[in-house]
């Protein structure tokens, strides 16, 4: 399907073809240089400084020296806790969808509150979180209600996931449970649930991926920059995180030191989103090996 | 005579020998009590917590901007330029401008950029260099927003400082870095769903088209992109969404200068003059200080509203857009 050069057309046609290829390719060029730029930039600069003491030591002078341990920490747990929340959640819409509600005009209706939530922007989820539970609730900043705002900004991700593994499940499947005598709950659980597990962890995996690197809805919700530690509880316990920790950096741009340190915490926040999407990416390809049988 | 057995009412059965299967935990005989099972309750609880949820943060921000639209009027906080919390002046204009002026350049800059790009990709090339650069697009799409603040830091704000320093350029925080920015961040949305958008197009159709004798030029014009054009739309779409919602990395470029309105509207010299968005504004300390006051915390939730509003009326309006495919 090549030979964008045919020899036995118009002038014209000719030229236009070649012209439109030439102006294609320069654009998917320029689109995987920037692209490129990007992962080479941090990359180069981040790789140096990206070592055993840096991932293990705590910081020191504001960021200039030192490494990122109660950052990594701090990420870990915030990443952790949403995947606990956002699971059963997601799950439960999904069911809602697919075996609970009948009528189409509320299906599409839970369809569109989903893509609704998916359309907010990430800071108002910040703004949201400040505002009910820092604030008007008292929790202070806190590491779970930061992991309350992201689980709820990636659900829509787990939640379309999980919707389709779920259509995937062929009727003969459900027939047969129904036919060997199990009720609905019980089809749910000993069929539904176990075959929608893949896709449930894809989904998940994919939003922890996105979730690892947000900053706005934790900056004002559980994120601090310095201070503290592990947390001991719920209530005003903050944690310290990656992104926010670069956003900080970012902001003193004129030390070279701290510079460093950001683009090493940059690449180590890639690596982390990185391993994530690659997991879930993997998965999901093994998921579709196996089905092609 | 043996009884016909047609004829044989139902045995009644001994309520002993009733299967007890039905309601939570299999606790009940009769069918009737199915309702209750556990397992639909929890399922619409969750549910309703994510709905609760929704509906919570749309609620909070309306009424808590309540008070600064009662006071000012929702027309005139949209359109006074002026914002300085200190002299107790609310006005988002400058803001929604910021906002509207970076995302459309982003998406003017992205958006054929990405398209074309899409199309070269998808169409162009095949077998394994195709499927590496499509990974490779797909893994970009998801490095996180503050990366791209960072490398906005370092690289672009020096260059259009200095590159553009003869047009008026002062400092490298302008609303024209924010769009660049922006440009590059949404460049892997756009490609990514653009590609899905056309690779959507059964390949008989392409086929057919080259059968009866188009260049191939001929059949992406008239028959690939017009097929896939609402895909397209959405690829767009989704990505002036992503930009217009974008926080960390627009924060650190764009200056954060407050007041800044153009006059008139359309003065182009603006872009390289700092400025400031909606969500720069949001994700700024400014937050955390206006919880003291309340007039001030008041102003900036209805600054998240205007977010708020904008976003989906844009979304809206283009969604409405997309006509069903060819």
């Amino acid at each position: 399907m090549s030979a964008p050069l045919l020899t036995h057309r118009p002038l014209r046609r000719r030229l236009l073809d070649a012209g439109f290829y030439a102006v294609t390719a320069l654009s998917a060029l320029i689109g995987v240089f920037f692209l490129a730029c990007i992962l080479v930039m941090v990359a180069s600069r981040g790789l140096s400084g990206v070592s055993w003491s840096f991932l293990t030591e705590d910081m020191s002078q504001s960021g200039a020296a030192g490494g990122i341990f109660y950052q990594l920490v701090g990420t870990l747990i915030l990443v952790a806790a949403t995947a606990v929340i956002v699971m059963p959640l997601a799950v439960s819409f999904a069911l809602l969808n697919s075996e609970y509600i009948k009528s189409r005009r509320l299906r599409a209706l839970s369809k569109s509150m989903l893509f609704l939530l998916n359309g907010v922007p990430s800071i108002l989820f910040g703004v949201f979180g400040y505002l009910l539970f820092v604030k008007a609730l008292g929790l202070g900043k806190s590491w779970l209600v930061g992991a309350l705002m992201l689980a709820f900004m990636i659900l829509p991700t787990v939640t379309v996931s999980v919707m389709e593994a779920i259509d995937r499940i062929p009727t003969l499947h459900r027939e047969a449970a129904m036919a060997l005598g199990l009720n609905p709950p019980k089809v749910i659980w000993s069929l539904v649930l176990p075959s929608s597990l893949q896709g449930l962890i894809t989904g998940t995996l994919l939003g922890l991926g996105r979730a690892a690197g947000e900053t706005a809805p934790i900056m004002f919700t559980a994120a601090v920059f310095s201070g503290v530690t592990v947390p001991d509880g719920v209530v005003d316990n903050p944690i310290l995180a990656i992104p926010y920790h670069i956003l900080n950096l970012a902001q003193d741009a004129s030390s070279p030191e701290v510079l460093r340190n950001a683009w090493s915490s940059a690449f180590v926040l890639l690596a982390l989103s990185l391993i994530l999407n690659t997991l879930a990416w993997f998965l999901r390809r093994r998921a579709e090996g196996r089905r092609a049988i | 005579m043996a009884p016909d057995p047609a004829a044989t009412p139902r045995q009644n059965v001994d309520p002993k020998d009733k299967p007890r299967i039905y309601g939570p935990f299999g606790l009940f005989r009769d069918p009737r009590l199915e309702f209750l099972s556990v397992t639909r309750l929890l399922a619409y609880a969750f549910s309703a917590v994510v709905m609760l949820f929704l509906a919570a943060l749309v609620l909070s921000l309306l009424l808590g901007s309540l008070p600064i639209f009662r006071e000012q009027g929702f027309w005139s906080f949209a359109t006074k330029p002026e914002w300085n919390y200190r002299r107790q002046l609310f006005g988002a204009a400058s803001m929604l401008y910021g906002t509207l002026v970076t995302s459309f350049v982003a998406l003017l800059l992205a958006g054929p950029l990405g398209i074309l790009s899409a199309t070269f990709i998808s169409e162009y090339l095949s077998g394994p260099l195709q499927s590496l650069i499509k990974q490779s697009v797909e893994l970009l799409a998801a490095v996180p927003s503050v990366v791209y603040g960072l490398l906005g830091v370092i690289t672009l704000r020096p260059l259009v400082h200095k590159g553009l320093g003869f047009l008026g350029a002062e400092t490298g925080d302008t609303l024209l870095t924010g769009s660049l920015l922006l440009a590059i961040m949404i460049l892997p949305t756009i490609m990514t769903l653009a590609d899905d958008a056309l690779r959507a197009v059964p390949k008989a159709t392409r086929e057919a088209a080259m059968a009866l004798g188009l260049t191939r030029r001929e059949s992406i014009w008239t028959v690939v992109w017009p097929r896939a054009r609402s895909g397209l739309i959405s690829a767009v779409l989704l990505g002036l969404g992503r930009a217009l919602g974008e926080t960390i990395a627009v924060f650190l470029v764009i200056g954060r200068s407050d007041s800044r309105l153009p006059k008139p509207l359309w003065d182009l010299s603006a872009l390289l003059a700092p400025g400031q968005t909606l969500t720069s504004k949001l994700g700024s300390p400014e937050l955390a200080i206006s919880y003291s006051d309340p007039q001030h915390w008041s102003a900036i939730l209805g600054l998240a509203f205007l977010l708020l509003v904008t976003v989906a009326v844009i979304m809206g309006l283009g969604l409405s857009l997309r006509r069903r495919p060819v």
